[in-house]
C-alpha cells in the first residue's frame, strides 16, 4: 500500500491533466490551474522543512564550533533579524515590501540586490575563462566555434562592421606569419607548398574578406543565429521534449519511480 | 482631408465603425464572446471606442450596458462576462470630444464551451502515435526481447567519479540546480542522484546535496536515503548533508559556490533544471580541480556546461538516465519507442519541407496541409 497509493494518485493526475489539455470544458478546463494552486499550497508547507533544514543545519556548525560557525551566526542572525523586520513593516504597513517600509528601502535595496548583482556579475568573467578554453582552436570543431562566435560577437556590437575588416586582415596576416614559419620548418617538400600557399592564400583573401565583412557583417552574423544556430537548437527541442513525453509516461505507467520511497 | 478639417472645426460626429462581428471563442470553457469590427474611416483622429452590451432576457434586450472603452486603432475585443447559453447583441460608439457616432447592432451571439480543442487535434493524434510506439516496445520486452542502448559517456563516467574522489578522499557534491519537483529535468536529476547515493555508500563517500526547492529537498534526502540502502550502508547515511539552502536564485549559486571552495569536493554533479547561475557553478568546480558531469535540458545553458565541464548530458540524454543505468526492460523499451518517433518526425519534417517548398513556387493551398496541421494553439 506504501507505493500503490502514491502510483494511484500519480496515474490518476497524469492521466487527468492530459485529458485536460484537449478538454476546454469543466470540469476539465480549469483542471491544470486548480492542480497549480495545490501544488503551490503544498510546497508552502514545504518551505517550513527547508528553513527548518537550513536553520538545523547551522546550528550543528556553531555547536559544534566548526571553522565556518562564525558564518552560521551570522546566516542565524539575519535570519532573525529580516524575520522580525518583514513582520514588523507588515504589522506597521500592512505589507513588508510597501513603499514606504524601511525593511524594503534599506535591507532589500542596499543589501540584497546589491549582493545579487554581485553575483550575477561575476558571470560576465566565468563566460570569459569559458570562451577562453572552448574558443582555443585545437580541432575543427573548436574553430569552427571560434569563427562563428568572432561573426556572431562582431556582427551583434556597436562597431562591429567597422572594426570587421581590420580584425579579418590581422587575422589573415597572422595566419599567413604562422604559415611561413611552419612551412620554413617543414622538411617534406609538399608540406612546404601547403603551408606557403596558405600563406599566400592568406595573404590575397584579405582584401576580399575585408570588404565582404565590411558590408555583410550584421548579415552573416544574423545567418548564423537563423540558420544553423536555430536549426541545431530545434533539433535539441524535439529530442528533449520527445524524451520529456517518454519519461512522462514513465512516471504515469509507474515504470519511473524514483522520486518514491 | 476637407471631412477631417470639417470634424475638426466644426464639430461633425466621426464617421461610425462598421461590420461589428460578434463570435463564441472557439475551443474554450465557455463564457467568452470575440467581438470584431472595421475601424472607423474617422480612426486617426478620433478619441477612444466604446462598446456597448446588450442581452436577452425574458425574450426582451436589456438596456445597453459599456463593456469597455478602447482607444483607437483597436478593433477587436473578448468579452469575457458571459453567460453560457444567453444571446448578446453589442455596438461599437465612436468618440471626438462631444460628438459620437454609433454602429448598427452586431449579430447575436451565445457563448458556448467545447467538449474537444480541434486544434490541438493534431498532437492528440501525436500522442497517440507516440504512447501506441511505446506500448508496443513495452510489450515486446515482455516478451524477452533485448533492447540496445547506445553508450553514454557522461553516464558511464559517474561510477569513475565517483572513485575518482573516493582516492582523493574528498566528497561528492550534488547540484539539482533551480528546477521544481515538477519539472522533469529534476526528477531525471533524482535518478541520477539515486545511482550516485548509491555508489557513494558502497565506496563510504561523503556525499552532499544543497537544494534550492523545499519539496526537492525532502524528494533528495529521501531518494539519498534510499540510495544508502540499496547501497547496502544505512549507517553512513548522513541526513545534515542533504539539505536546503536557498529560494533566490543567486543566494544558492553563491552558496555552493561556498560549498565547493570550503570542502573541495572531488566530483560535482549539476544535473537538473539551470538558468544564469549554471557557468557560475560549472566554472567555480572547474577551478577546484573536480571531476564534473552536468546535464540539463535548458538549452541556452548547455554551451556552458559543454565548455566548462568533463562530461555533459544533453537534453534527452539525461531523461534515459534512468533507463540506462538500471537497464531496465521496461524503461529502455520506452527509450526505443522515442527513436521510432523521432524517425516518424524526421520523415514527417523532410515531407513539410518538400511541400512547402513546391506551396512556394506553385501556390497550391491544400500543399499547406502538413502546415496546418501542425499549427497548435
Amino acid at each position: 500500500m506504501k507505493k500503490e497509493v502514491p502510483l494511484a494518485i500519480t496515474f490518476i493526475s497524469g492521466f487527468l491533466l492530459i485529458v485536460a489539455l484537449f478538454i476546454p470544458h469543466e470540469p476539465f478546463g480549469s483542471l491544470q490551474e486548480r492542480f497549480n494552486d495545490w501544488y503551490i499550497i503544498v510546497s508552502g508547507f514545504t518551505l517550513i522543512l527547508g528553513v527548518d533544514s537550513l536553520i538545523l543545519y547551522h546550528w550543528r556548525k556553531i555547536k559544534r564550533k566548526e571553522k565556518e560557525a562564525p558564518y552560521s551566526i551570522i546566516l542565524i542572525s539575519t535570519f532573525v533579524i529580516v524575520l522580525a523586520w518583514g513582520i514588523y513593516s507588515g504589522v506597521k504597513y500592512g505589507n513588508p515590501f510597501a513603499p514606504a517600509s524601511s525593511f524594503l528601502r534599506y535591507f532589500y535595496t542596499y543589501m540584497f540586490v546589491p549582493l545579487q548583482a554581485t553575483m550575477f556579475s561575476l558571470l560576465a568573467f566565468f563566460i570569459a575563462s569559458a570562451a577562453y578554453r572552448a574558443f582555443r582552436a585545437r580541432g575543427l570543431n573548436a574553430t569552427l566555434l571560434l569563427i562563428s562566435a568572432g561573426i556572431v560577437m562582431l556582427g551583434r556590437v556597436p562597431k562591429g562592421e567597422e572594426a570587421a575588416p581590420y580584425f579579418i586582415g590581422i587575422t589573415l596576416i597572422l595566419l599567413a606569419i604562422v604559415s611561413v614559419l611552419e612551412g620554413v620548418s617543414r622538411v617534406e617538400v609538399y608540406e612546404k607548398i601547403i603551408f606557403f600557399g596558405l600563406a599566400v592564400v592568406s595573404i590575397i583573401a584579405i582584401f576580399p574578406a575585408a570588404w565582404f565583412l565590411k558590408f555583410n557583417l550584421p548579415r552573416l552574423a544574423d545567418w548564423v543565429m537563423n540558420v544553423p544556430q536555430l536549426g541545431a537548437k530545434r533539433g535539441l527541442f524535439i529530442g528533449i521534449w520527445l524524451g520529456a513525453i517518454a519519461m512522462a509516461i514513465r512516471i504515469i505507467l509507474g515504470i519511473e519511480r524514483t522520486y518514491l520511497k | 482631408m476637407i471631412k477631417i478639417f470639417l470634424i475638426l472645426q466644426f464639430s461633425l460626429p466621426p464617421l461610425p465603425v462598421s461590420e461589428v462581428v460578434a463570435k463564441d471563442v472557439p475551443n474554450d470553457a465557455g463564457g467568452k464572446i470575440q467581438i470584431e469590427w472595421e475601424l472607423s474611416p474617422d480612426d486617426s483622429i478620433i478619441d477612444f471606442y466604446t462598446v456597448f452590451k446588450q442581452k436577452k432576457i425574458e425574450g426582451q434586450w436589456s438596456e445597453p450596458e459599456t463593456l469597455t472603452v478602447v482607444r483607437s486603432g483597436t478593433n477587436s475585443l473578448t468579452d469575457t462576462d458571459c453567460k453560457d447559453g444567453v444571446e448578446y447583441r453589442y455596438f461599437v460608439r465612436v468618440s471626438k470630444g462631444e460628438e459620437f457616432s454609433d454602429s448598427p447592432f452586431s449579430n447575436i451571439a451565445m457563448s458556448s464551451a467545447q467538449w474537444f480543442h480541434k486544434k490541438r487535434a493534431s498532437v492528440l493524434i501525436l500522442l497517440i502515435i507516440i504512447v501506441g510506439l511505446l506500448l508496443y516496445f513495452i510489450q515486446k520486452t515482455r516478451k524477452g526481447e533485448e533492447l540496445f542502448i547506445r553508450k553514454i559517456a557522461g553516464l558511464d563516467a559517474l561510477d569513475e567519479a565517483v572513485g575518482r574522489s573516493t582516492e582523493l578522499g574528498r566528497p561528492l557534491l550534488f547540484v539539482l540546480g533551480l528546477g521544481t519537483i515538477a519539472d522533469i529535468p529534476t526528477i531525471a536529476g533524482l535518478s541520477i542522484l539515486k545511482r550516485v547515493s548509491k555508489k557513494s555508500a558502497e565506496y563510504e563517500t561523503d556525499l552532499i546535496v544543497p537544494c534550492f526547492d523545499p519539496v526537492v529537498f525532502v524528494a533528495a534526502q529521501e531518494t539519498v536515503k534510499e540510495g544508502y540502502i540499496e547501497g547496502g550502508r544505512p549507517d553512513l547515511f548522513k541526513e545534515g548533508n542533504v539539505f536546503f539552502l536557498s529560494y533566490d536564485q543567486f543566494g544558492y549559486a553563491a552558496g555552493v559556490d561556498g560549498i565547493m571552495v570550503r570542502e573541495k569536493p572531488g566530483a560535482v554533479f549539476l544535473q537538473g533544471y539551470f538558468y544564469a547561475e549554471s557557468l557560475i557553478l560549472a566554472e567555480t568546480g572547474n577551478s577546484i580541480g573536480a571531476i564534473q558531469i552536468s546535464g540539463t535540458t535548458a538549452v541556452t545553458q548547455l554551451p556552458f556546461f559543454i565548455a566548462a565541464t568533463d562530461y555533459t548530458l544533453i537534453g534527452e540524454e539525461m531523461y534515459a538516465a534512468s533507463a540506462y543505468l538500471t537497464k531496465d526492460a521496461l524503461s529502455l523499451a520506452t527509450i526505443k519507442g522515442e527513436d521510432w518517433v523521432k524517425i516518424l518526425l524526421i520523415a514527417v519534417i523532410i515531407l513539410g519541407i518538400i511541400f512547402e517548398s513546391i506551396a512556394f513556387f506553385t501556390k497550391i493551398p491544400w500543399l499547406h496541409v502538413l502546415k496546418n496541421f501542425f499549427t497548435v494553439v
